[in-house]
């Protein structure tokens, strides 16, 4: 700027296309108004050529009976399209929650299997590995299905003496279910669960200060048995904890909407101008001066624009959020109320056994029993099966990842191969594992949707039936994408949550 | 550092009898016949792949010799689990790439072994493997992961995680081959004072000016054979065997 200087050292505010500042700026606002345009694009599209073809969107079939019957689930006969997706679901997370419980452990040993010097466990794991995952999933569950279907016809002697029945119909054992005093004796369990954390700790510090083995693990165990047994007969001495809950459902009913709202509003803006306090406070050099990157101003320009949008979606797009969140937590403190109240004597689970029933000219399980029908069974095997044999070379290649000379240093070192094997080789196995089981978890909960090859109700097949039944396709469908979005979701969390905790401190 | 002092009264720790030791086809080990006496420094040298190595590691039966006998402290090593689990809570052995467990803190490398085989309370664990980080050197690191230290400060953890078993010999094999020039000394000199704090060592190196300084005796291995046995001085200065010669023309 200095007219002193040199013709080339010019300081001239260069034309704003070429100044980097307003670029970027310029840049930024365009993509968040190209994707708000595309968003808006879309929708109407889709809105118009819906209309043009009477294909009807729309989410009132969830509140509407869609008269079908669902060969398995917690309700056969849902009396409205929610309720029979939430059947749907409530199998998928069954059918996916026992996948990958049992594809764990079948997988944790054939990959130990795999790596056995015994020459005939050896090759039984390596033919496991090659033949199931060579054969394509879909296949597999349709064979497991046709074998299973050879099983003899259901009958009333079935079985073993009505406590485990089995048949072409599928297989049937005794339930367990939550009883009337299960709650109070919920409350024993927890002050049972820090007696045993109590007794866990002082066994572990006895072990330090002596070096004998003090078992921790076993005594903790041992007082939370005895809180176990004790609660399921004297439990209902907490039934004034239900009181504890009515007198939060009361305190809530009374909240008024307008003060949610402006609490909900403060919460907004408190939670982003914390953000950007910190955020400011991140980018401080020791020297004590800020210095904010364009960037860095874009997500501090964004994160106030979020608070607005929250504080509109408050008092504008959802009014009724407010008195939503009231209702809806004062409903279930009032359901808790009942739950942990007074006058449940009865113990906290009860067993029921299974049976078989006649309503009609065939034979069928009664409700009563735990029953895993054909289909279920044959997915179940299937996914099971299928997934172990990519865990168990996982559980191979992450333990073969940990390098020998640890396993030598373990050994020089006088450790017997199970301490080795705890305190060396695993946990730096598992570090290598993790990320990889977690992609298998997604797959078996994602191929659990196969199951509408053999029939079982999963939510894909219930939702095909629902769309069917309503014309609601399109509904449904984003229904499934969100479930299925849902539920990896959460095991991506639980796998990082892992993750970030066996991770091997560098520099 | 004479040879009678070796050959005093005291007890042979280390007796090796006509070892052979095959990989394969290759012989890794010819007919080894050696005896190292209690508190004796022996430094082993030789071209690579001459199986020096793989001799010390037969030692600690990391590698397991397929004839002729190994005695260590009085146990001989055969298949017997429990012999062998004895020998190597006495031997304790530091490697050239360190191997320590980059998953738990120095501390915890230090003291994982004496809770787990010795059954040492953790506070008494904790507190000798204070004394022995203060040793070599580093006690400030103690709190700190593997992958946070220098080389030599990862080299100088293994030897006091090696020496917290107590251990009633050393084996060192290539301790400071994978050292920055700048950091061998630092390991070098805890060697050193190991061994005149009476330990006995067996140390596999190419630190010439260590082996000259501390060794009570050097063995010279070719193609997994003895060529040449000798003190230091006999062996720089005077060396019979013609492939002793070759050797040392070729390093000095």
């Amino acid at each position: 700027m200095s007219e002193t200087s040199s013709p080339s050292y010019h300081h001239q505010k260069p034309p704003f296309y070429r100044d980097a500042t307003v670029v970027k700026w310029l840049f930024q606002l365009g993509a968040l108004a190209l994707v708000i345009f595309a968003l808006w694009f879309l929708s109407s599209q889709a809105r118009d050529n819906l209309a043009a073809r009477d294909i009807s969107t729309g989410f009132d079939f969830l509140s509407i009976d869609p008269g079908i019957n669902l060969s398995e689930g917690i309700d056969t006969r849902p009396a409205t399209g929610g309720r029979a997706l939430w059947v749907g679901m409530v199998n998928t997370i069954r059918l996916a929650t026992a996948g990958i419980l049992f594809a764990t452990i079948l997988g944790l040993f054939v990959g130990l299997a795999r790596l056995s010097k015994n020459l005939v466990v050896n090759k039984l794991g390596s033919v496991f590995v090659e033949t199931l995952r060579n054969i394509p999933l879909l296949v597999q569950i349709l064979l497991y299905g046709a074998i299973l279907a050879n099983l003899g016809d259901l009958q009333f002697d079935s079985g073993w003496d009505n406590w485990v029945i089995w048949s072409n119909k599928g297989l049937s054992v005794p339930r367990v279910f939550i009883a009337d005093g299960f709650y109070q004796w919920v409350v024993f369990m927890i002050i049972g669960a820090i007696a045993a954390r109590w007794a866990y700790n002082r066994r572990s510090r006895l072990r330090d200060e002596t070096g004998q083995d003090a078992y921790p693990g076993f005594a903790s165990l041992g007082v939370l048995g005895a809180f176990a047994v004790i609660g399921w007969f004297i439990h209902p001495i907490f039934g004034w904890v239900g009181n504890i809950f009515g007198g939060i459902e009361d305190g809530i009913s009374k909240i008024p909407e307008e003060a949610l709202q402006a609490v909900l509003s403060i919460l907004a803006v408190v939670l982003a101008v914390n953000w950007i306090r910190g955020f400011l406070k991140s980018r401080r050099t020791p020297g004590g001066s800020a210095h904010l990157t364009d960037d860095d101003k874009f997500r501090i320009f964004f994160a106030g624009i979020g608070a607005g949008l929250a504080i509109l979606v408050v008092y504008v797009v959802w009014p009724g959020l407010s008195s939503w969140i009231i209702n809806s937590s004062s409903d279930l403190f009032g359901v808790l109320e009942d739950k942990f109240g007074n006058g449940r004597t009865g113990g906290p689970f009860g067993v029921d056994r299974p049976e078989v029933v006649k309503p009609g000219k065939f034979e069928k399980y009664g409700p009563s029993g735990l029953t895993m029908s054909l289909g279920f069974a044959a997915v179940f095997f299937g996914v099971v099966l299928y997934t172990a044999a990519f865990i168990a070379e996982i559980v191979r290649g992450g333990i073969l990842a940990v390098p020998k000379g640890q396993i030598e240093a373990a050994n020089s070192l006088g450790m017997k191969r199970s301490a080795a094997l705890r305190t060396v080789i695993l946990p730096q196995a598992l570090r290598v594992i993790m990320p990889p089981l977690g992609n298998q978890y997604l797959n078996l909960t994602k191929n659990t949707s196969l199951a509408i090859a053999v029939g079982f109700s999963d939510l894909v097949q219930v939702g095909q039936t629902v769309g069917n039944q309503t014309g609601k396709n399109l509904s449904v469908f984003a229904i499934w994408m969100l479930f299925y979005l849902a539920c990896s979701l959460t095991i991506s969390v639980a796998v990082n949550f892992f993750n970030v905790r066996l991770k091997i401190v560098e520099r | 550092m004479s040879t009678e002092k070796i050959q005093g009264t005291r007890s042979d720790m280390i007796v090796c009898e006509n070892v052979d030791k095959w990989f394969g086809d290759f012989q890794a080990l010819k007919g080894i016949t050696a005896t190292i006496a209690e508190k004796e420094v022996v430094v082993v040298l030789g071209p690579s792949g001459s199986g020096k190595s793989t001799w010390i590691r037969c030692i600690n039966r990391l590698e397991a010799h397929q004839k002729g006998t190994i005695i260590v402290d009085g146990v001989e090593l055969t298949n017997d689990l429990r012999n062998i689990e004895k020998i190597r809570s006495e031997v304790g052995m530091v490697f050239q790439q360190f191997n320590l467990f980059p998953h738990i803190t120095v501390l915890d490398n230090v003291t994982l072994a004496p809770k787990w085989v010795r059954k040492l309370p953790r506070a008494a664990a904790e507190e000798r493997a204070k004394e022995l980080l203060e040793m070599v050197g580093i006690p400030e690191q103690a709190a700190k992961y593997p992958g946070q230290l220098s080389g030599g400060q990862q080299q100088r953890v293994a030897i006091a995680r090696a020496l917290a078993m107590e251990p009633r010999i050393m084996l060192f094999d290539e301790p400071t081959s994978a050292l920055d020039p700048e950091m061998i000394k630092e390991v070098l000199d805890v060697m050193r004072d190991l061994a005149l704090g009476g330990m006995t060592m067996m140390v596999v190196t190419h630190e010439m000016g260590f082996a000259r300084e501390v060794a009570d005796r050097i063995f010279f291995l070719e193609s997994g054979e003895i060529v040449e046995v000798g003190t230091p001085e006999h062996f720089f200065t005077n060396p019979t065997e013609d492939r002793t010669k070759l050797f040392l023309s070729q390093i000095l």
